[in-house]
């Protein structure tokens, strides 16, 4: 950790070279360990140090971004002249007003030193751990156990100057028989809170469950969707339909909806990266502290995250939830819940008249047709058909296709407990999100012969 | 400071190591994105460090950083040992790599142009005038991206090896998304996202951008009107780009000899391609050859050597449709009693290398395009990808294209939208009838393939021309 006042030191020594209008820059700071095992045994075990800084630089309304991964001062300040030179070869961005002034951000603690330190021996020790559980059961596992350590600073010309420490670790575990598996994750910024026996066991316990899968006629079922299945529905919900770049570029579900009723009551989604419960992060990557923004409250079409650009556009203010200015993306929500429910999960399957639990699904892709959020993917790691509130037996993996407004129309239940799931970006923030008890799912197709 | 990285790799070897390999890569990268006449983002990036991988006792640990110092090298050496350390404190079996060439050389890219020499308003007013000829009435989005990036790499290991590489690749594309109110279509050229190639900045030129703008905007806007094909098995002819990326998952992927091994079954998944199968499994027709082809000039996933010291070559993966070989590590290939086909692959520094696709071709056949679309009674054309997802065996899948033209008594009669087929992959490949020749065959560059943990994001590419299958299932959406 170069820690806050250091950052701040080294940025400032470059910001006051520039020449030119506004100048900002992103420091994004990283330490990450990560023991990766398989075939009960650890092959692969890295660790990395880096740290990169984003200037972004406006001569006027001509913007220009170059990047470098140093903290030399030589090679810095080179940086960012060549991201004035960029500015000065530029045209102009009508849509870009200016920086952001200073803010004020919410204290969190979203930094944990015995994450931090975490050393690869402790990683080795969890893991020989997780493997012996598996061994002793005439199991394999794979997985990774990772612990990273990260800061985040903004500065600019206006007086922005945010810094967060960030820690994360990270459990995946896919447990295996000859013709089952069981999954398990977890992710928490205290490593303190990441019981691996637990995780474990849960892994264990699906994969046996699994074991013998039948086949089953593809068509429509209800489902009861685990967290893992749910966050990664509501990612690419995220990716494709929550930020404003969609809705003004008319390729999110939600444009023309706003205000109107499209899905269930039952169903409220929001992002908040100032809710500690998730993984939380204060600002975004322009240094605007993150608004609470409600996508669908109610099942009511409500709204989507803007940056600076995206707001300017139609007259409004950033939401907080800008990424780098590396990216093209436009705004992104990095901190999604999806509101609890009243029932717990044991509840739901048992209200389940003819079913198919899902653990977690592999490889969705939400691109088909964005306006309707159609999505497909298989499911994975534990399948099962229940019929009369109990689990009859484990199927074959499905091959599902269905529009997630048509899917989240059809929410019956919605769990009390909720989980953060590991998305791309585990470091400043997840997907929390319950388990889903949905009506008439449609599973599309099956993996049948060679 | 190469000297003294060579004296760290010695250091290590006096250390008692199995094996320490050290690589310093120096990447610079530029991207412009332009969107309905404005420029969206000009981006330059500069990026260095370097990576010690160690096997010690049979087991690997790997450690990096982007400070570039004696002290730091000597810090991140003495970590990949200790990480190394904690490894074998877990493990009872010991990894062990096949014999490997210790080579000594010199690697560059073709190059003709230097893009990062290009002026920066030129390479603007190419995307300006592409996306320019794209807008007007029901495009909502007329936008181009083009991506610049030259990496230099030095490889040393314990054996001796000693290479330095110079890559350099381009390309670039554009996309038009068409809009009536109600629904959504797009069309991109030459890809959905873009072609890429290891050439300079020739290859952008060669794209033809603003020639093919007009045509891409037309047919995003005759897709809105156009009919969705009401379902049912039929003949395919699957277009060159839309065939890479089914060369990509379903024979690329299937072939990594780590995912059929179970060491990327946490995350991407494995393969059925089983050890049993290897040449005794029938993958395609006959007609089908896939070739693992690291040598082709220009190919976004050609280099001299790959990130083990291992040459680049050329290897059947499958052979007249016997399934005859894997993608390939030191470590992977020992297994099978071979030698390295040379596929590991590391994004950057601060990864370690993993096998990775290099650039994975189906060798062309002997049709005419114009002949295929005229033997075909009855069927559908199909092209560019929409989009992907295939299970975590590489078996099930299913696969949305851009647009297709339906095809009756040998024409093409009809713009359709939305199409998606899906299949189970050997059946798929066995169903392959006719495949288009080498006037039709095309290296398609794809830059974002993913894979393990850390995420690594791989170039890759394939080689491909239009082929038919033979009663595939087609769907409109569901």
């Amino acid at each position: 950790m170069i820690e806050r006042e250091r950052v701040f030191e080294i940025l400032q020594g470059v910001l006051t070279t520039s020449g030119a209008d506004q100048t900002e820059a992103i420091f994004i700071g990283n330490q990450k360990g990560l023991t990766r095992f398989a075939n009960n045994s650890i092959h692969q075990n890295v660790a990395e140090r880096d740290t990169s800084v984003i200037f972004r630089v406006a001569l006027g309304k001509r913007v220009g971004v170059a990047t470098a991964n140093s903290l030399n001062k030589g090679r810095l300040i080179d940086t960012l002249k060549e991201a004035v030179k960029i500015a000065k070869h530029q045209v102009e961005n009508p849509h870009f007003s200016s920086l952001p002034s200073a803010q004020e951000y919410k204290r969190l603690e979203t930094f944990f030193e015995e994450t931090a330190d975490f050393t690869p021996e402790e990683r080795a020790e969890r893991v020989g751990r997780i493997i012996k559980m598996v061994e002793d059961k005439g199991l394999q596992v794979a997985g990774a156990l990772s612990t990273s350590s990260g800061e985040i600073a903004v500065l600019n010309s206006f007086g922005v100057a945010a810094y967060q420490p960030l820690s994360a670790a990270t459990l995946r575990i896919v447990v295996s028989s000859a013709d089952s598996s069981g999954y398990a994750d977890s992710l928490c910024r205290d490593i303190g809170e990441l019981d691996v026996d637990e995780r474990t066991e849960v892994a264990i316990k699906r994969c046996l469950e699994s074991k013998g899968p039948r086949d089953l006629k593809p068509g429509r079922y209800d489902v009861l969707l685990e967290p893992p299945a749910v966050g990664e529905l509501i990612e690419w919900m995220s990716m494709i339909g929550f930020g404003a770049k969609s809705l003004q570029e008319e390729t999110s579900f939600l444009s023309d909806r706003l205000g109107e009723r499209i899905v269930s009551e039952k169903v409220t989604i929001y992002d908040d990266g100032n809710d500690p419960s998730g993984i939380a992060m204060p600002f975004d990557f322009e240094g605007i502290p993150k608004q609470r923004v409600y996508f669908i409250d109610k099942g009511v079409a409500q709204g989507v995250v803007y940056d600076s650009e995206t707001a300017n556009r139609e007259g409004k203010t950033s939401t907080g939830h800008a990424l780098p200015p590396t990216s093209h993306s436009g705004p992104m929500p990095l901190n999604v819940f999806f509101a609890p429910g009243d029932e717990g999960e044991e509840e739901m399957l048992n209200s389940m008249r003819r079913g198919i639990l899902v653990t977690r699904f592999h490889y969705v892709n939400g691109l088909l047709n964005t306006r309707e959020a159609l999505f497909t993917g298989m499911t994975r790691d534990g399948t099962f058909f229940v019929e009369d509130g109990k689990v009859k037996y484990p199927i074959e993996n499905l091959r599902f296709t269905e529009s997630m407004l048509k899917a989240l129309s059809n929410v019956e239940m919605v769990s009390r407990e909720r989980k953060a799931i590991n998305a791309w970006w585990e470091a400043v923030g997840a997907a929390v999100v319950p388990s889903l008890l949905i009506k008439d799912f449609n599973f599309s197709g099956k993996t049948s012969g060679q | 400071m190469k000297d003294f990285m060579k004296d760290s790799i010695k250091g290590l070897k006096r250390k008692g190591v199995d094996y320490a390999d050290l690589r310093r890569v120096e990447s610079q990268s530029q991207k412009i994105g332009v969107k309905n006449g404005e420029v969206e983002g000009i981006t330059s990036s500069q990026n260095a460090g370097f990576g010690i991988r160690v096997l010690k006792d049979g087991s690997w640990g790997f450690s990096s950083s982007a400070v570039i110092s004696e002290e730091e090298i000597e810090r991140v050496a003495s970590e990949a040992l200790r990480i190394a350390a904690a490894s074998a404190s877990v493990n009872k079996e010991k990894s062990q790599l096949s014999e490997e060439k210790p080579w000594v050389d010199t690697y560059q890219s073709s190059c003709l142009e230097d893009p990062f020499e290009v002026p920066l308003e030129e390479k603007t007013e190419l995307l300006l005038q592409a996306v320019e000829a794209m807008r007007g009435k029901k495009i909502k989005v007329a936008e181009g991206i083009l991506l610049f990036d030259r990496e230099q790499k030095l490889f040393l290991n314990t054996e001796g090896a000693e290479t330095e590489q110079v890559i350099t690749q381009s390309g670039g594309g554009i996309v038009a998304t068409a809009f009536d109110g109600q629904q959504v279509q797009r069309r991109s050229y030459p890809n959905s996202g873009g072609d890429f190639a290891t050439k300079g900045y020739e290859f952008v030129r060669g794209l033809q951008l603003v020639e093919n703008a007009e045509r891409v905007k037309e047919e995003a806007i005759a897709l809105l009107s156009a009919p969705e094909y009401p379902g049912g098995e039929t003949d395919i002819i699957i277009g060159g780009s839309q065939l890479a990326l089914q060369v990509h998952e379903s024979c690329g992927h299937p072939t990594e000899l780590d995912r059929v091994l179970g060491t990327e079954i946490s995350y991407a998944g494995g393969s059925f391609l089983s050890l049993d199968k290897l040449h005794k499994f029938q993958y395609g027709s006959p007609l089908v050859n896939i070739t693992a082809d690291a040598t082709l000039e220009g190919g976004l996933g050609t280099f001299g050597y790959d990130d083990e010291g291992v040459k680049a070559q050329r290897s059947f993966l499958i052979r007249n449709g016997l399934f005859v070989g894997y993608l390939t590590s030191r470590e992977t290939a020992l297994i099978l009693g071979q030698r390295s086909n040379g596929a590991m692959r590391a994004d950057g520094w601060n990864r370690i290398p993993l096998i990775r696709m290099t650039n994975i071709n189906l060798e062309p056949g002997e049709w005419s395009l114009e002949d295929l679309i005229a033997d075909t009674k009855e069927g559908i054309y199909l092209d560019t990808n929409k989009s992907w997802s295939i299970d975590d065996q590489r078996l099930n899948f299913q696969f949305g294209t851009e647009i297709g033209w339906e095809i009756k008594r040998g024409k093409k009669v009809r713009i359709l939208k939305n199409p998606v087929y899906t299949g189970i992959t050997p059946q798929f490949w066995r169903s392959c009838d006719a495949i288009c020749n080498r006037e039709f065959w095309h290296i398609w560059g794809v830059p974002n393939c993913g894979k393990g943990e850390p995420s690594q994001i791989m170039r890759v590419a394939h080689g491909t021309s239009p082929a038919r299958f033979k009663k595939v299932k087609v769907g409109g959406q569901r």
